[in-house]
């Protein structure tokens, strides 16, 4: 698109702006994951070792039923969560965006966030637990005690709690951006609301609602503590799996393989994605 | 140029923030780092060793042992000189190369230890290891929360003889070798059938159970209501009860496990010498009186015991009768077989 | 339809507040480890300011924060302006490297790294586990982040509005500093700040890559959450909860005088 640069210049400009960040990825995301490729394809020694020999056995471990399981169960927790952020972050954004004090609404926002992530989780099981709060105020109804916790409940309203500002972000910064004259061309053209909104609005926001989604989608497939803590070992996801390969059965080869396993699900779906949209424009978010 | 001076601000920040808080670098060799368990020595024992001395210690501490080994092993072994580690674990660390055999001549207050502990199981001679602190797994309970007597593994195995809602102690060995006792097995059988039984018995436990959770984190759910009983560590019950006095221990028919923790010290870290004198200083009974009266687990050190306080003394949560000693075994070191454990846990744990 | 959006607002910042106010109130709570209130005390706060660990492992974790951010911020917006803008061979691997940090599982992701600065180290000499291999981690998953939200607001610029710039004889650096920087700010912020509580948040990667001395208040947190937690934490999160309400209050009240 810059014509008028020398290919000197252009060549100049693409090292300046991915240079820097593309170095840092090649150097401690891509030969991470080679490492962790090579060990994915290795062998469980007698004492939790790498060894060899090499070959497809941990892949073919990944396909039993019990760790399928395990992945449906994440992409659930996933889809779910992702569904849950979109209903309370996507009109929040533009009640933000749309606010004259949209400063101070983002930082309250930002705010809860600043305390640990954990001690976020752990105040939700204080709410949630059988003697907790939630119940206490149930009883004051005569209602319940219900046992809210360990439950896939607990797990999904928590990991929407966490993974909320990664949806609101993304999400906000495109309406902020989003031009109205093209709802009011809509309007003056006779378009009822939720038309006007779906043709005018929508489309302009997909950036951010891709960006958002994909931000909570794939952190929330991959977690292990919320499903820890408020799953109490009962919810399993696979991102419980791989922790306790790499923690407790010392079965490195395993847990890479099933990391493998996730991260080639996740960028294979994205490239799908890519490919079926073909449009430019959306090609292009990928 | 506000954004401007805004950065120029940030930055200028960032960089005094940096070189302010960096860590300083002490002398070498005038730096003991110690990695422990969270909240498992008294913060007036390192000052005192730093005021004997005239060293510092830095003190790093872990959850989850299996993480600190595989921290350890992937390269971190370099960087502590000392590690308070599980029994079972000292003769693993010694064939995966991260300890070799301690030099005691560099160690008198070995003679203070009681003579069990001067040759447990789990280190034959205490060639590797020097004893910690020890304990008892066992059954605690909400005296007001279980219906019927707590007296055996029966109440989470047996769903007839089930008391009321429990957890599953998050720890393999503990809990696999609770369900081997339970059906009669030693806590250490590899014999695939009994472990396949065990197995059946775990799966079939989780399911009637309120889930897994870590030692104190049991304990913790155990005074919210969220269960009645749990497997757990006697001496964090002790801690728990001061909260909670409906809160009781008691140690299985069939046998619970006894372990030790232990003092290792690792072959690449630095400050050797200075890990020996600590691990020597804890071996005075003055010392290990204080660690032992801090944790609530009973010390190894036999010259220690008569300082302690004497309610410590008579309990048998602290200090097992010698009958209830009798039934109990330690977790072993497996080898390879450890395999066969891990795969169990692994479906346990996913199904 | 206004008054639906606010009391959708309401009910999701009343969402965000609740546990909040648990911490709160559980840090004013005499009883260490239950849930049940048993009584007021100030002494959590009292055992929180003579606890020297503990500021330290918090100003551990401011240092790692601010440092991982800003490097990151800066890193993955100018990564997203080239990714947006010009054409290079491997642009299309680079997208899809960008997508490893964030769907990698944090334990795969620690103990990789791990390997690789012990491997460094043997090889090198360096680097030695301390706060910096904390924050090298830390940026390696923070870039990823950055660099997806920037774009997603690159992609709604207009590039005309900098050629428009070039052929007013702005130069490269111009164009970037005064017209494509803050039309993109909004995304640049959204960036750093979800950047920001990645770092304050993380504790898997930071244990794995974290030396002696280098503990940060997650990896302190996580042994209290495990081991029961002290009310200590709850003191130093309603504080920092507290401290944070009264900067923006202010900053919000500085900012009003001056206009």
């Amino acid at each position: 698109m810059n014509e008028a640069a020398t290919p000197f210049q252009r060549f100049f400009r693409v090292l300046v702006t991915v240079g820097p960040g593309g170095l840092w990825l090649l150097l401690f995301v891509l030969l991470p994951t080679l490492l962790v490729l090579v060990a994915s394809f290795l062998t469980r020694g007698p004492y939790g070792e790498l060894s060899g020999p090499l070959g497809l056995h941990n892949y073919a471990r990944v396909l039993e039923p019990l760790y399928l399981e395990a992945f449906a169960q994440s992409l659930l927790v996933g889809a779910l969560s992702t569904l849950l952020s979109a209903l309370l972050g996507y009109p929040l954004a533009f009640y933000i965006a749309r606010h004259p004090k949209r400063d101070l609404l983002l930082f309250l926002l930002l705010l809860p966030f600043l305390t640990n992530f954990l001690i976020r989780v752990y105040a939700w099981l204080v709410l949630l637990q059988r003697e907790g709060l939630l119940n206490a105020f149930l009883g004051a109804f005569g209602l319940g005690p219900y046992a809210f916790y360990p439950s896939f409940f607990a797990v999904l309203l928590t990991t929407v709690y966490t993974f909320l500002p990664f949806f609101v972000f993304p999400v906000y910064a495109s309406v902020e951006r989003l031009d109205w004259q093209l709802l009011e061309a809509a309007y003056d053209l006779g378009a009822r609301p939720v038309r006007a909104f779906l043709h005018a609005v929508l489309p302009q926001t997909y950036p951010g609602l891709f960006a958002g989604s994909v931000l909570v989608f794939i952190p929330a497939m991959g977690t292990f503590v919320v499903a820890d803590l408020l799953g109490a070992g009962r919810v399993v996801l696979i991102g419980n799996l791989i922790q306790q390969q790499f923690g407790v059965t010392r079965d490195w080869a395993f847990g890479a393989a099933l990391g493998v396993f996730l991260m080639g699900f996740v960028l294979l779906s994205l490239y799908l994605y890519a490919r079926i949209q073909g449009e430019r424009g959306l090609e292009e978010l990928v | 140029m506000k954004r401007a001076g805004i950065l120029v601000v940030l930055l200028l920040l960032v960089v005094v923030g940096f070189l302010v808080l960096r860590p300083k670098e002490a002398k070498a060799g005038a730096t003991l780092y110690f990695l422990n368990w969270a909240d498992y020595i008294p913060e007036e024992l390192l000052k005192k060793f730093e005021a004997e001395t005239g060293a510092k210690v830095v003190l790093d501490t872990f959850e989850s042992p299996e993480a600190m080994l595989a921290k350890l092993k992937a390269g971190a072994d370099q960087e502590f000189s000392l590690v308070v580690a599980p029994d079972y674990y000292v003769l693993q660390m010694a064939r995966e190369g991260l300890i070799v055999p301690l030099d005691k001549a560099r160690l008198p207050g070995l003679k203070n230890l009681d003579p069990f502990f001067q040759d447990p199981p789990y280190d034959p001679g205490l060639t590797y290891s020097v004893p910690y602190l020890w304990g008892t797994t066992g059954l605690a309970y909400r005296e007001d929360l279980v219906k019927g007597s707590v007296d055996s593994y029966a109440v989470l195995f047996d769903p007839a003889q089930q008391v009321g809602p429990f957890l599953l102690l998050d720890e393999m060995r503990e809990t696999i070798g609770a369900a081997l006792k339970y059906l009669g097995y030693s806590v250490n059988t590899t014999d695939p059938q009994a472990l396949e039984k065990a197995k059946a018995l775990l799966i079939e436990a989780k399911r009637r159970s309120v889930g897994f959770a870590g030692g104190v984190e049991a304990l913790n759910r155990i005074l919210a209501g969220d269960a009645a009983l749990a497997l757990a560590y006697s001496g964090d019950v002790l801690q728990a009860r001061q909260e909670d006095e409906r809160l009781r221990y008691a140690l299985p028919k069939e046998g619970g496990t006894l372990w030790t923790d232990a003092l290792v010290v690792l072959k690449r870290g630095p400050a050797q010498e200075l890990a020996y004198r600590f691990v020597d200083f804890l071996l005075q009974p003055e010392n290990a009186a204080a660690l032992s009266r801090y944790t609530q687990y009973a010390t190894p050190v036999a010259a220690a015991v008569p300082l302690l306080p004497e309610e410590m003394r008579q309990d048998p949560t602290v200090f097992p009768p010698q009958e209830a000693r009798a039934k109990m075994e330690y977790l072993k070191d497996l080898g390879p077989d450890i395999a066969l454990f891990d795969r169990v846990w692994t479906e346990v744990k996913a199904r | 339809m206004r008054r639906l959006l606010s009391f959708h607002a309401l009910l999701v910042y009343a969402f965000l507040y609740l546990p909040i106010l648990v911490i709160v109130a559980l840090s004013f709570n005499e009883s260490r480890r239950g849930v049940r209130f048993t009584g007021f005390t100030l002494d959590w706060y009292r055992a929180l300011f003579q606890d020297p660990r503990v500021l330290e492992y918090f100003l551990n974790t401011l240092t790692v924060a601010f440092v991982s951010t800003l490097v990151s911020t800066v890193l993955g917006t100018l990564l997203a302006l080239g990714l947006v803008r010009y054409r290079f061979p491997g642009k299309g691997f680079l997208r899809y490297l960008l997508y490893i940090p964030v769907v990698v599982p944090d334990v795969v992701m620690g103990v990789s790294l791990l390997l690789l600065f012990a491997f460094a180290r043997e090889a090198l000499g360096f680097p030695k586990l301390s706060l910096l291999t904390v924050i090298l981690g830390h940026i390696t998953f923070q870039v990823a982040f950055v660099t997806l939200v920037v774009r997603s607001r690159l992609l709604l610029l207009d590039p005309a509005l900098e050629e428009a710039a070039r052929d007013l004889g702005a130069r490269g650096f111009q164009t970037f500093w005064y017209v494509t920087l803050p039309l993109a700010w909004p995304g640049v912020a959204a960036g750093a700040l979800l950047a920001l509580t990645l770092s304050l948040d993380d504790f898997v990667v930071t244990f794995f890559t974290a030396g002696p001395g280098a503990t940060t208040l997650p990896l302190y947190i996580y042994s209290s959450v495990k081991l029961g937690v002290s009310p200590k934490v709850h003191a130093l999160s309603t504080l920092i909860v507290g401290l944070s309400a009264f900067f923006l209050a202010l900053g919000y009240a500085l900012s009003r005088r001056r206009v």
